[in-house]
């Protein structure tokens, strides 16, 4: 992976206003967090062990909220074999950006036979608030990676929905090297935003991407079974990328309504993939 | 410019057998959902196709291919075909946009000798329409606004007679609003002549879903 230390070289001293850095390890068959850095308004809280040897680790953010013109870093390892789930503590809530949209770049190195499970918490855009998010991937073909993104419309004083300027969300997934899976999501409220082909009259919107060798024909039968139960107050597609996986759409009216569907296609793949059971997340 | 015309007017033929008459890009879904039921729903829908799809994903990878072609970047446009092939994340429509891709280079490479890309032995399992389209269109001397314009022009004319077949439409129906869809297009040639690679696949959450769904649909007219 040399992408990875070039990259991770170049990020230290850049005047971040948050910048968190991370290396997961397999040892004895536990993962433990062997690395850690962090500086700014990142912080990252000691990994707690919900599963016997999978750590989890809540990303936290000391402020309130993002705000104009900030700029985020998080870079995540995991060595051979590593397994471990990766949350933030709250909401990432995105005040008004009047000069400088609030950046957020996240990378993740996942080396062979590694699974990362990344469910942050969904992302608050305020009145004003514009917010570019770029998460990048660089995986082996037999690591494991999964990823659950809620974005909200926010609200206003005059209790408007959608009073955000614009978010843009990247996600690149380089597969053994290769760019296999792309997601651009640009939603900008001005150019109507709840219009057919758009978000349908909904008002939060869910993605749930998968990369994984161990997502089988099996399982996606599987998913097609639970998916007749997803609640019906959802509208949501789903479909295979270009590399063993899933990718799944979600529009709803209420966050619950899509963390229940992420909460079974996540509990379904840890049964089906891993032999596991469920891992609950939620703080609250 | 008489000599240039034939040629565009041969690929942007309802007739040149590209196969796009075999997918309705999530369209059948709403279709079948009765959202898009008659000309004036099949209307507005297709401007909404023309301002978000057609804009940041066809039209914007039509602009950059051509503009590295002049560049003579075979790299970039090899990078910009695999971002395409990775941007499409509802199978269906990526088979769909694959199998027109190749049938049109198929066929273009048949037809015209392309100096820079016949030396091209490996193996390609992707090809995305909107770069045949325009590799045809600068091997031809066609100018950038005229190829945007007339890529965004047949990939609305395929969609409008599918329209007809599909929902269905009357054929006066259908040149009706290839006629009301030009000024659109032409605002989206605009558009798209501002736009950066950045903005590249901005892609909008319901049409996805739609083609996403079109793979459970019980009754098919279309592949996509």
């Amino acid at each position: 992976m040399d992408e990875k230390a070039s990259i991770i070289g170049r990020v230290r001293g850049m005047n971040w206003s948050g910048l968190l850095q991370c290396t997961a390890v397999e040892k004895n068959g536990r993962t433990i967090v062997s690395d850690c850095y962090y500086e700014g308004a990142f912080k990252l809280a000691r990994p707690i062990y919900l599963h016997p040897s999978q750590p989890t680790i809540y990303l936290m953010h000391v402020g309130g909220g993002y705000v104009d013109g900030d700029r985020y870093k998080t870079e995540i390892s995991l060595q051979k074999q590593a397994r471990m789930i990766v949350t933030t503590q709250s909401a990432t809530k995105i005040y008004k950006t009047v000069k400088m949209p609030v950046q957020q770049y996240t990378s993740f190195f996942l080396d062979d036979q590694s699974v990362l499970e990344f469910f942050p918490d969904p992302v608050i855009a305020y009145e004003k608030a514009k917010f570019y998010q770029e998460t990048t991937v660089y995986m082996k073909a037999s690591a494991t990676f999964i990823y659950g993104d809620i974005i909200t419309p926010g609200w206003s004083e005059s209790g408007d929905l959608f009073r955000y300027d614009w978010i843009r969300s990247k996600l690149k997934i380089y597969h053994e090297g290769h760019l296999k899976l792309f997601d651009h999501l640009y939603l900008e409220p001005r150019k109507g935003i709840t219009d057919i082909f758009q978000m349908e009259g909904y008002t939060y919107i869910g993605s749930l991407f998968v990369v994984s060798p161990l997502i089988t024909k099996d399982v996606l039968k599987k998913l097609e079974k639970i998916a007749a139960h997803f609640p019906n107050e959802a509208h949501f597609g789903w479909s295979t990328p270009t590399v063993p996986g899933l990718v799944v759409r979600i529009l709803a009216r209420e966050t619950y309504i899509i963390e229940v569907i992420f909460q079974l296609i996540h509990q379904l793949i840890r049964e089906e993939c891993f032999q596991e059971g469920p891992i609950f997340l939620r703080k609250y | 410019m008489l000599d240039k015309l034939l040629p565009l007017l041969q690929l942007c033929d309802s007739n040149f057998p590209s196969g796009a008459f075999s997918h309705s890009f999530g369209f059948e879904t709403y279709i079948y959902n009765e959202k898009i039921n008659n000309e004036k729903t099949f209307r507005e829908a297709l401007c909404a196709y023309i301002r978000t799809q057609l804009t940041y994903i066809d039209g914007l990878a039509c602009r950059l291919t051509y503009d590295f072609l002049q560049k003579q970047s075979k790299d970039d446009v090899s990078r910009l075909n695999e971002m395409l092939a990775a941007l499409c994340l509802a199978r269906e429509t990526r088979e769909g946009t694959r199998m027109i891709g190749e049938r049109m280079w198929k066929l273009c490479r048949e037809i015209y000798s392309f100096e820079i890309w016949n030396d091209d032995k490996e193996k390609r399992d992707y090809i995305h329409p909107a770069i045949v389209f325009a590799i045809v269109c600068d091997h031809l001397e066609i100018p950038k606004d005229i190829t945007v314009l007339s890529y965004l022009y047949t990939s609305v004319q395929a969609l409008v007679q599918n329209a007809v077949r599909g929902i269905p439409l009357g054929q006066t129906d259908g040149q009706r609003l290839l006629v009301f869809v030009q000024p659109y297009l032409i605002e989206a040639v605009q558009t798209i002549d501002a736009l950066t690679e950045e903005d590249l696949g901005a892609v909008t959450p319901g049409l996805e879903i739609a083609q996403m769904q079109h793979e459970q649909l019980s009754v098919r007219l279309f592949m996509s």
